[in-house]
C-alpha cells in the first residue's frame, strides 16, 4: 500500500507493479488521485491516509508493506504509528520531506526504514562533485 | 511550572493567558507571528515563531526543563507528533494533544498519548444540557467517557439504601454531602432528605440514572 500518489508514489508504484506486486494507493488530493487512476485504475482509493477508517476501507488488514510517501512529514509519521502499532503491518517505509525532520523517523514511532529524497539527492550530487574534483586535480 | 503551548489560535491563546495569569512560566509557539496578537496584553510569557516539531524551536522553548506541554494547533496530526516528541524524546511529565477527529482521539491514547477532543467534549456538554439539565456536571473524565454529577437527593431515593443506585460498570455513588459534611458512603448507608449526592456515571448510562432518579425527559 502506498499512501500519497504524487510523483514519487506513482513512480514507485509503476516499478512495483512491473515487478509483479499487488498495489493499493491512498490519496487525498483530487488531482493526484485522478492522475494515479489513469495508470492504476481501481487500485486508487480516494481519502485521507491518516484516517484509520480510510485505511481499513483500503484493505490495510491484508497488507505486507506500507509506504508513507506523502509530502507532509506529520502525516507520514502518523501513518507509520497507525501502520505499525494499530494495524501491525510488518514493514513500514517512510518518506522524510524536510531533512531536518529525519531524527523523528525512528523505530519507536513505527518506522522500519526512512528515506529522505532531498538528502539522498544532495548526497549524490556531492559525491559526483567530489569525483570530478578528484579527476580535475588528478 | 514551565509550560509550552504549541499553537496560538483561540484555544492556545486562551490557555496561555489562563496559565500566565495563574503565575506559570509560559512559552507559546506558532508558525504565524500574527497569531500572537490573540494573546491578552497582560500575557507575561514568551512567544516563539516556529514549527512545533522542530528540535531547535523546542529547545529554545526550554523543553528540557518543561513540566508540561499542550499541542493545540488546529492540525490533529501535528498535535500528535509534537505530543509524542515531548513525551518520548524529552520526557516531559505532562503532555496533552488536542484532537478534533473523534476516531483519532480514541486511538492515540492506546499509543500512550493523552488527547482531548474538542468535538467529543463539546458535543457531550451540549448533549447533557439538552437532555439532562437537572444534573450538575462537576467533572468529565477523559474526553467524556465518564461524568461526575452532583444533585440533591430526589424524593424517590429518601430512606433508600445507597447501594440501590449503584449499577456495576455504569453508575456509582462516590460521595454524599449531608448538613455540610462530606463523606464516602459505606455498605448500609441510607439516603437522607437534602443530601447532596456525587455520582460517577458512564456517559451512555445517563438515561438510566435519570430513570432511577425519577427524572423524565
Amino acid at each position: 500500500m502506498i499512501i500519497g500518489a504524487g510523483k514519487l508514489g506513482r513512480e514507485t508504484g509503476q516499478r512495483l507493479t512491473d515487478a509483479g506486486h499487488k498495489l493499493t494507493f491512498v490519496e487525498k488530493e483530487h488531482e493526484s488521485a485522478a492522475k494515479a487512476k489513469e495508470i492504476f485504475g481501481d487500485h486508487v482509493i480516494f481519502g485521507d491516509g491518516c484516517d484509520p477508517k480510510v485505511l481499513e476501507r483500503a484493505g490495510v488488514s491484508n497488507i505486507q508493506v506500507i509506504i508513507a510517501a506523502t509530502g507532509d512529514d506529520e502525516d507520514n509519521l502518523i501513518i507509520a504509528e497507525l501502520a505499525h502499532h494499530i494495524f501491525n503491518i510488518p514493514c513500514v517505509l517512510t518518506r522524510v520531506n524536510r531533512p531536518e525532520n529525519q531524527w523523528l523517523f525512528t523505530a519507536h514511532r513505527g518506522v522500519d526504514t526512512a528515506f529522505c529524497p532531498v538528502a539522498m539527492s544532495a548526497d549524490f550530487i556531492k559525491a559526483e562533485i567530489d569525483k570530478h574534483a578528484k579527476e580535475i586535480q588528478g | 511550572m514551565h509550560i509550552i503551548i504549541i499553537g496560538c489560535g483561540r484555544v492556545g491563546a486562551r490557555l496561555a493567558s489562563l496559565l500566565s495569569s495563574s503565575g506559570h512560566s509560559v512559552v507559546v509557539i506558532d508558525k504565524n507571528p500574527e497569531a500572537f496578537e490573540r494573546l491578552e496584553p497582560s500575557f507575561k510569557g514568551k512567544t516563539i515563531e516556529g514549527v512545533g516539531f522542530d528540535r531547535k524551536t523546542l529547545l529554545d522553548a526550554g523543553i528540557e526543563q518543561a513540566d508540561a506541554l499542550a499541542a493545540v494547533t488546529n492540525g490533529d496530526n501535528s498535535n500528535v507528533v509534537v505530543a509524542s516528541i515531548a513525551a518520548q524524546d524529552f520526557h516531559v511529565p505532562r503532555v496533552v494533544a488536542r484532537i478534533n477527529d473523534p476516531v483519532r482521539a480514541e486511538i492515540f491514547p492506546k499509543l500512550g498519548i493523552t488527547t482531548i477532543s474538542s468535538t467529543l467534549w463539546t458535543s457531550g456538554r451540549i448533549f447533557e444540557y439538552l437532555i439532562s439539565p437537572e444534573l450538575h456536571n462537576v467533572f468529565s473524565v477523559g474526553s467524556a467517557g465518564v461524568q461526575l454529577y452532583e444533585f440533591e437527593v430526589q424524593p424517590v431515593l429518601v430512606d433508600r439504601n445507597v447501594k440501590d443506585l449503584n449499577v456495576s460498570n455504569e453508575i456509582r455513588v462516590v460521595a454524599i454531602t449531608r448538613e455540610g459534611v462530606g463523606f464516602i458512603p459505606v455498605l448500609g448507608s441510607i439516603f437522607k432528605r437534602r443530601d447532596r449526592v456525587l455520582v460517577a456515571v458512564d456517559t451512555r448510562s445517563i438515561d438510566k440514572l435519570r430513570a432511577m432518579l425519577g427524572l423524565t425527559n
